[in-house]
């Protein structure tokens, strides 16, 4: 549903200290406050267009920190998705950022896999990595692709043993179904062991959050109403996501996007009310979880909050209670977790240098409490953790079923 | 923008990253949280008092007038560049120098945030005291500046009551210190005095030595509802008047309390028709002691529903609404003015029917919010600026409802300042002479008023 409600900046600064942006660069033309006023005043003609303002307004990780303390209750993804759209447009925007959307608008229909299989196993084409550097993250450092897709690797219904206790949806994301088959085969892992039905709808694809990021609508909505389409008529208890920023567009995108009458609509809205993530799913049903009594010792681990588990699901404290609870754990908890690693989608890419000072921070702090594990629900935030330390920091990068998974009996 | 010549002279000092001066940029220092905005020719970011000082012999060569900005989180409008020129940013001049809980104090350059500070010390057992609003956001050398206040300065004291020294840069490039790492000090003038509250009239913070306080044992904070306005107020006066001295006694009227509730969602009493956040703090049994006294004035005067914190989750969240009440009022108008008229606790009561009335026959909304134990008022009204009439309403509304605090022996300003947003009516509580005397501080150490020009000096 559109929203129509006063969208005032009332200019209280709240949101400068939650930006992880400011907070790195400490000047108010790259704040939340900032890019709405320059909104406005683009708007108003005050401000004219240009590649400057351009800058100003993408230099955002589009975190959601700025809206989860406005008490304003300003919406700032649409507008800033709005203005990214009109900007991109009159501005153009990066090569790689181009080639990125146009994959990822292209996945419903030919598969993200076919365009990435001529790269050479990596997830960006070689020519392009080398030339622009990809960011702070050396080339060496990018997971490499999954040998098959994981949806094409997995039936579309995958069965538990014995009756079912139930029915869930699993919307892989891109992330799971390209790179990191891991995260996957730990999530199915984790339900049937729970006594679930786990169907993955092969016509899924992906979320599209990138692709509004960057302000390329139109071809979102195709990717978007084909998810709508795969998930509508399963009967589900839930839509499950391993990744966070795809739970928030099915979360609270979607629904925003169609107009009060769309036939879409309700659909949308019907899809986001089951939609959780696979934290706090896992932390409802913890009672059918059994671990594995013969496992024997701790693994030192910490954990590291991505934007959209704390600012959509608010899961990540159920995170830090999963893993307290778990016998095989030794939690770590670093000061800064639930800082911003500075990955932000392209974010890493497109401004090399915040970005890196905020990694570095983080990896400072999960040094300091000397753990193997480092874990995050976020292929994006795995991706940028993982590509910025060195193996001698001795860290293993995964998302949190991969652990929960590993501790369970076998039943 | 500058002319090449001063633009390079000034760059020459903080390097080329240190200045901006594009439209894009420009635009975002031309306001603060007032409703008022104004464009810079240039803005600066410092890092050193060296660099601040250079700054200011190379502007008051050219006379060009220089405002100090931190967050931009004021509420007056004090760093609103109204006659242009420099904006000196401090946001990135922002290291805890040190922190000496042994001898009671730490010391911050102007542009660590104040949450920073109470994060600093938090390890220790201390705190700093004043806890302005906007302390997420807002920078010490603004705090300082407009002698900041908050809820717990009802038992603390405001801002000026924790500077023990500052570091300044005069009009003419010189750097004064003055006060120490003492809590005790009669050294010559109280000087800190002198700069608390003067918005950057006078010099530009550079360094400051607060000082800090042991953390209490025990904190215990009650929300307590009432179906009637004039019974939350008076139920104030009662406790405070009881010689007891809570550390906060935050008084919400039932707008302020429906457009909290409408974004934090923490199951208060919409029909209430006020609400007091009341927070005692210190050693347990004393708290205890004193909760009982509180709890049985709140119902001699009619409270309805009395309920406290149970954790300090919960604790939290009832601070973070209230925290967010000013933010909140801009859903409900395009504009939100906000101001903070205070009167001694005594005539709350009085005070506060006063707003109403005169609110009422301006035909304006006003969500009446107040850190009523020190008789600290923030009458909000939410209304358009693009709306002419109904703006000439609102300053008619705040004209009467200043001159309602003067004749309650109140005063304009409680802790946000007078910036741009009160000058004309210093009048009311000062005499000419008064006003001439701190014209003649101004002229004496700014004779070219190129700091912050334009505002109530």
């Amino acid at each position: 549903m559109k929203e129509k409600k006063l969208q005032n900046c009332g200019k209280c600064g709240l949101c400068l200290n939650a930006c992880p942006v400011y907070k790195i660069l400490k000047e108010e033309q790259v704040s939340p406050r900032a890019k709405l006023h320059l909104i406005k005043a683009h708007d108003q003609n005050t401000i004219a267009s240009s590649a400057f303002l351009k800058e100003i307004i993408s230099k955002c990780l589009m975190c959601g920190s700025c809206s989860a303390v406005c008490p304003s209750g300003i919406d700032h993804y649409s507008k800033f998705m709005e203005m990214r759209r009109k900007m991109g447009e009159a501005h153009g925007e990066a090569p790689a950022i181009k080639s990125l959307i146009y994959l990822l608008a292209r996945e419903y229909r030919t598969g993200f896999g076919a365009g990435l299989a001529r790269t050479g196993q990596k997830l960006v084409p070689a020519g392009l990595a080398k030339k622009f550097k990809l960011g702070n993250i050396p080339i060496k450092n990018f997971p490499e692709l999954n040998p098959v897709p994981f949806r094409k690797a997995h039936d579309e219904v995958i069965f538990p043993k014995g009756k079912p206790a139930g029915r869930v949806i699993y919307f892989t994301g891109c992330a799971t179904n390209y790179l990191y088959e891991d995260t996957g085969d730990a999530v199915i892992g984790i339900l049937t062991h729970m006594g679930y039905e786990v169907v993955i709808p092969k016509t899924q694809t992906c979320c599209s959050i990138p692709l509004l990021f960057h302000g390329a609508k139109d071809r979102a909505m195709e990717n978007i109403t084909a998810n709508i389409k795969a998930l509508r008529d399963i009967e589900a208890e839930a839509v499950l996501v391993d990744c966070s920023t795809c739970g928030e567009a099915l979360k609270n995108e979607y629904p925003r996007l169609f107009e009060p009458h769309d036939e879409h609509l309700v659909a949308a809205q019907d899809i986001a009310l089951r939609v959780t993530d696979i934290i706090s799913f896992i932390n409802l049903h913890f009672d059918l979880l059994q671990f594995d009594p013969d496992i024997t010792g701790k693994i030192p681990v910490t954990y590291h909050a991505p934007c959209h588990t704390r600012n959509t699901f608010s899961s990540h404290l159920t995170v830090e209670k999963i893993l307290q609870a778990m016998p095989s754990v030794d939690y770590r908890q670093t000061p800064d977790s639930d800082q911003c690693c500075g990955g932000g989608g392209t974010f890493f890419y497109e401004y090399p240098e915040v970005s890196k000072k905020m990694v570095d921070k983080k990896i400072e702090s999960a040094k300091a409490v000397e753990v193997s594990h480092w874990l995050t629900d976020c292929p994006v935030c795995r991706m940028n953790l993982a590509g910025n330390t060195e193996k001698k920091d001795g860290l293993t990068v995964l998302h949190p079923v991969t652990l929960i998974h590993a501790a369970l009996k076998q039943i | 923008m500058l002319n090449t010549e001063v633009k390079t002279e000034l760059i020459q000092i903080v390097g080329a990253a240190g200045y901006l001066d594009r439209p894009e940029e420009l635009a975002c220092y031309s306001y603060d949280a007032f409703v008022e905005e104004a464009l810079p020719d240039a803005v600066i970011f410092p890092k050193t008092t060296d660099e601040v000082s250079k700054i200011l012999k190379t502007a008051g060569r050219y006379k060009i007038p220089v405002t100090g900005r931190g967050a931009g989180t004021s509420v007056c409008g004090a760093p609103i560049p109204v006659r242009h020129g420099i904006v000196l940013c401090f946001s990135k001049m922002d290291k805890i120098i040190e922190v000496n809980t042994r001898d009671r104090y730490i010391i911050v350059q102007p542009g660590v945030v104040n949450a920073d500070i109470q994060k600093a010390l938090s390890p220790f057992g201390f705190f700093y005291p004043p806890d302005p609003g906007s302390m997420n956001s807002s920078t010490i050398g603004g705090n300082i500046a407009q002698n900041a206040g908050g809820p717990r300065c009802l038992k603390y004291g405001v801002t000026v009551d924790y500077v023990l020294g500052l570091e300044v840069v005069l009009a003419s490039g010189d750097i004064i210190r003055f006060g120490s790492k003492n809590i005790k000090d009669v050294t010559g003038y109280k000087l800190s005095s002198l700069f608390c509250g003067s918005e950057g009239t006078l010099g530009i913070i550079t360094e400051a030595i607060l000082k800090v306080l042991p953390k209490p044992e025990a904190v215990k904070t009650l929300m307590v509802t009432f179906d009637d306005l004039d019974n939350t107020a008076r139920a104030v006066t009662d406790i405070i008047g009881s010689g007891i001295l809570p550390a906060a006694m935050e008084l919400m009227d039932q707008l302020t309390l429906n457009a909290i509730e409408d974004s934090a969602n923490l199951g208060l009493d919409r029909n209430a028709q006020g609400a007091l956040l009341i927070e005692i703090d210190g050693v347990k049994e004393a708290c205890d002691k004193e909760m009982k006294k509180i709890i049985e004035k709140l119902k001699e005067n009619g409270a309805v529903h009395i309920q406290e914190a149970g954790s300090d989750i919960e604790r939290d969240k009832l601070w973070t609404a209230r925290r967010s009440a000013y933010g909140v009022f801009a859903k409900l108008a395009p504009d939100i003015v906000s101001e903070d008229v205070t009167v001694p606790v005594s005539k709350v009561p009085e005070m506060i029917r006063r707003i109403i009335e005169i609110t009422e026959r301006y035909g304006l909304r006003v969500g009446v919010l107040a850190h009523a134990g020190d008789g600290n008022m923030h009458p909000m009204i939410p209304a358009d600026k693009g709306n002419i009439e109904e703006w000439q309403r609102v300053e008619k509304a705040f004209s009467e409802i200043f001159k309602a605090a003067a004749d309650l022996d109140g005063t304009l300003s409680g802790e946000h300042g007078i910036g741009l947003a009160k000058s004309a009516y210093l009048p009311l509580v000062m005499n000419q002479s008064t006003i001439n005397f701190m014209k003649k501080i101004k002229h004496a150490i700014d004779p070219d008023g190129i700091l912050n020009p334009g505002k109530f000096v």
